[in-house]
């Protein structure tokens, strides 16, 4: 087994492929990490701001969570780089000891684009802070401030990776993934990936999707960069999390995930089933006393029902605090459920059923179909 | 349920127990006790898993009914208590009319009837919709339906209406009681009214100790209109009501009061012998992102009453809210991080803090219950008087140069990514 507390020079990251699905391009892997070890498939939630949306990191823990995701734009600007440094990191300070990931701040560079500025140097963000005037975020800066954070996976994009690189303080507890670029162009993607896999690296990231592309271009891109990313590192597909997708994309080759949209969508009233979504705020649940899910062993399905949740949800704080603590427990559960296939070689067995589930009536969307089919699976 | 007095020799300060609780004969609550105020269920914040974080011990839970109304109809279909349909069957439970923390919007009275102001807007209750309510939740505890609508500046029309109202409704209720098999076993307690006028609390209470029997205890309704200004109360100003409630009503009974009395009130009113109280004064605080404090043990030494964790000379202080606190926030996360939280406006900052707050609040009364044993309880006042009173100059004084930056309550819910 491969530990940390190797006598040899640490590495920051250690990656295995520990079973591989013989119909599909779907693994399962383990990630060796300074702060503790990752099963892939793994879907990381976002911790923008240092934390995860009122949840205690105790209750994380509990929940099983490996690895969450930070935002390097924001803490950059608050509390920023120095507060981080003097706090030991952004583990010491908010408590969390499992693994975390920062993004560059390249999707804040587009979310943002109205307050931004692209130059070849950098960034320019009109702050979103009342103290500063502007923020200028450089490759250098992007860096530092990710330094300063101290994730165990930091982002960068093309452009300026030779530049991070080459300012990068701990190589040896954090790992810096290349993004492959190149919105639906496949050429553009070919390029981006090939020139990627030549540098000494740890991982790869598909950045640029899921902006609202159609689905069919969706998948043939990550179809297209798993094909070329070598098979014995991580492979991240930035900003997807949807059940169905994830399922997909496991199915395409990736290891890793990230979204906003379980912990944005519970503080909405909506719960996450393998089925779709329930929006608690209906009135139909009103006398509904069953839990969300009965095959849920998550705390909120264990306690609580339809009908409580109903009444609570979008008039009081706790209310979120339960619905995200579910979406976190099925996001962890589907991911589980991936991986318990892939090693059991049922993994195209899985997907036909999940998807059946999901679409009983059979009229399954094309993109599903054509994805799929490209990894040997017949639909049921 | 029973009530017991522990040292029946003497009226006040006194020690009490709750005990023989129908289905839970396993647990004994000594008094003076805090009840946990929540909405909607739950501690404002603090979810009941989070809570057991903070403590193991039993609680009783102190439920507004103003925040529970929306799920009049749906109670009536659901076989269970109220504390399983929160969620949280191990907690007893105690059913009141209206949420302390918010303020109780005056006037709007109708006959026989008692508005409460829900998020949908004015709902009028009378004693048989209330009685319906209190069977479908079946609580361990609950008040009777009272008129509390009455303060210092009450007119004498309003205080003999809210009297008659008030016994109105106890008689009422109590017959209701009486017939219920389903509330059997429940602890009633007794609201009484009349403001400040002492002929008027003569009244009411003559009134109400004709069904001495059928009651564990009395409230003393009327003080106030709830909400944040409880806390700076003067208590001169409460203290001849209570004493003279306190002294007409037959001592072996329970006597409550309700609202976010600041801690140094909250000594006054057990020395003259009340036993129960509610934490809506850890939401209060809370909610203005500040944590107490205060020095409990006499090892313990502090700087200020409470400190405000907003302020922008914690964002690098790497301490906790209190070294010596053995919560859960302060054994595990920084002033500078919640004071990162507050900044960025995230649902953790308020859960930590009133982590805290409800934390430090039951050690507060659990060394009130020990000091009264030892008889020190002057010593405790001592210790925390001083430092309150120049808290609260400084808070009133600030709280007349410059307005409150946030209006109050505030139960919004961030989203910035």
């Amino acid at each position: 087994m491969t530990s940390f507390s190797a006598k040899h020079k640490p590495l920051p990251l250690v990656f295995n492929v520990l079973s591989e699905c013989r119909t599909t391009k779907a693994r399962v892997g383990k990630m060796v990490l300074p702060h503790g070890q990752v099963d892939t498939p793994v879907f990381m939630p976002v911790g923008t701001q240092g934390t995860l949306k009122g949840m205690l990191p105790e209750q994380l823990e509990k929940l099983g969570l490996q690895i969450m995701l930070a935002n390097t734009y924001h803490l950059g600007t608050r509390p920023g780089p120095d507060v981080l440094k003097k706090a030991g990191g952004l583990h010491k300070f908010m408590n969390w000891n499992g693994a975390l990931l920062t993004d560059s701040g390249g999707f804040q560079m587009v979310s943002l684009l109205k307050l931004a500025e692209i130059t070849e140097e950098g960034v320019k963000f009109q702050s979103l802070n009342q103290q500063k005037a502007e923020v200028m975020l450089t490759p250098e800066h992007s860096i530092e401030i990710q330094n300063a954070i101290g994730a165990d996976i930091i982002m960068q994009t093309t452009r300026w990776l030779d530049r991070c690189l080459k300012s990068h303080a701990n190589p040896e507890t954090q790992s810096i993934f290349p993004i492959v670029q190149g919105t639906l162009y496949e050429d553009l993607r070919v390029i981006s990936a090939n020139d990627h896999i030549k540098r000494d690296v740890n991982g790869y990231a598909i950045g640029g999707l899921s902006g609202g592309e159609s689905k069919d271009d969706f998948w043939k891109v990550v179809h297209l960069c798993t094909d070329i990313l070598p098979k014995d590192k991580p492979r991240y597909l930035m900003g997807v999390g949807f059940a169905v997708d994830l399922v997909v994309c496991c199915a395409l080759g990736v290891d890793m995930f990230d979204c906003v949209f379980p912990t944005r969508t519970a503080r909405f009233g909506c719960a996450l089933i393998m089925t779709g979504q329930v929006n608690l705020k209906k009135k139909k649940y009103a006398k509904d006393f069953n839990p969300i899910d009965k095959d849920c062993t998550c705390n909120t399905c264990q306690k609580y029902t339809r009908a409580y949740l109903h009444g609570v949800v979008t008039s009081y704080p706790i209310a979120c605090h339960l619905l995200t603590e579910h979406n976190l427990a099925f996001q962890l559960r589907l991911m589980k459920m991936i991986r318990d296939s892939i090693h059991e070689n049922t993994f195209p067995k899985f997907v036909a059923d999940f998807m059946l589930n999901l679409h009983p009536d059979k009229d399954y969307p094309t993109w599903i179909q054509n994805s799929l089919k490209a990894v040997n699976i017949e639909l049921l | 349920m029973k009530f017991c007095i522990r040292n029946p020799q003497k009226r006040a300060p006194r020690l009490g127990i709750l005990k023989n609780i129908e289905g839970r004969t396993n647990i004994e609550i000594e008094t003076p006790v805090v009840l946990l105020h929540t909405q909607g269920g739950h501690i404002p914040h603090v979810t009941h898993e989070v809570f057991k974080l903070v403590s193991k011990e039993p609680q009783i839970l102190q439920i507004p009914l103003v925040s529970m109304h929306n799920f009049q109809e749906t109670m009536e279909y659901y076989n269970g208590t109220i504390s399983e349909f929160i969620g949280n069957k191990d907690s007893l439970t105690c059913l009141t009319l209206q949420d302390p923390s918010n303020l109780t919007k005056q006037g709007h009275h109708v006959k026989e009837k008692v508005p409460i102001w829900t998020k949908n807007g004015k709902v009028l209750y009378d004693s048989e919709m209330y009685m319906n309510i209190v069977e479908s939740f079946k609580p361990d505890m609950y008040y009777l339906l009272s008129d509390g609508d009455t303060n210092k500046t009450s007119a004498p029309k309003r205080i003999s209406k809210a009297v008659e109202h008030t016994i109105i409704f106890n008689n009422q209720c109590l017959e209701r009681h009486k017939k219920s098999n389903i509330l059997k076993k429940a602890f009633v307690m007794a609201p009484i009214a009349g403001g400040y006028c002492l002929k008027s609390r003569e009244k009411c209470i003559q009134a109400i100790l004709k069904n001495t029997n059928e009651l564990g205890g009395f409230l003393i309704d009327g003080l106030h209109n709830n909400g944040p200004e409880v806390e700076f109360l003067p208590f001169e100003e409460v203290r001849d009501v209570v004493e003279y409630v306190i002294k007409s009503v037959p001592q072996e009974k329970l006597c409550s009061v309700q609202g976010c009395w600041n801690p140094v009130n909250v000594l006054k009113l057990v020395q003259q012998g009340i036993d129960m109280f509610d934490t809506s004064y850890c939401r209060i605080l809370t909610e203005r992102s500040a944590a107490m404090i205060f020095p409990i043990d006499n090892t313990e030494e502090a700087d200020s009453f409470e400190i405000n964790l907003r302020q922008s000379k914690y964002v690098d202080d790497f301490t906790p809210i209190m070294f010596s606190c053995q919560c859960l926030a302060c054994s595990k996360y920084s002033r500078g991080y919640i004071h990162h939280l507050l900044t960025v406006q995230e649902l953790l900052a308020p859960v930590l803090i009133m982590i805290h707050n409800i934390h430090h609040y039951l050690r507060f009364f659990k060394k009130i219950r020990e000091c009264i044993q030892n008889n020190t309880l002057s010593d405790l006042e001592n210790r925390i008087s001083e430092q309150y009173k120049n808290h609260q100059e400084k808070v009133l004084s600030a709280k007349t140069e410059e307005e409150p930056r946030r209006t109050y309550p505030r139960n919004d819910v961030g989203d910035v990514e």
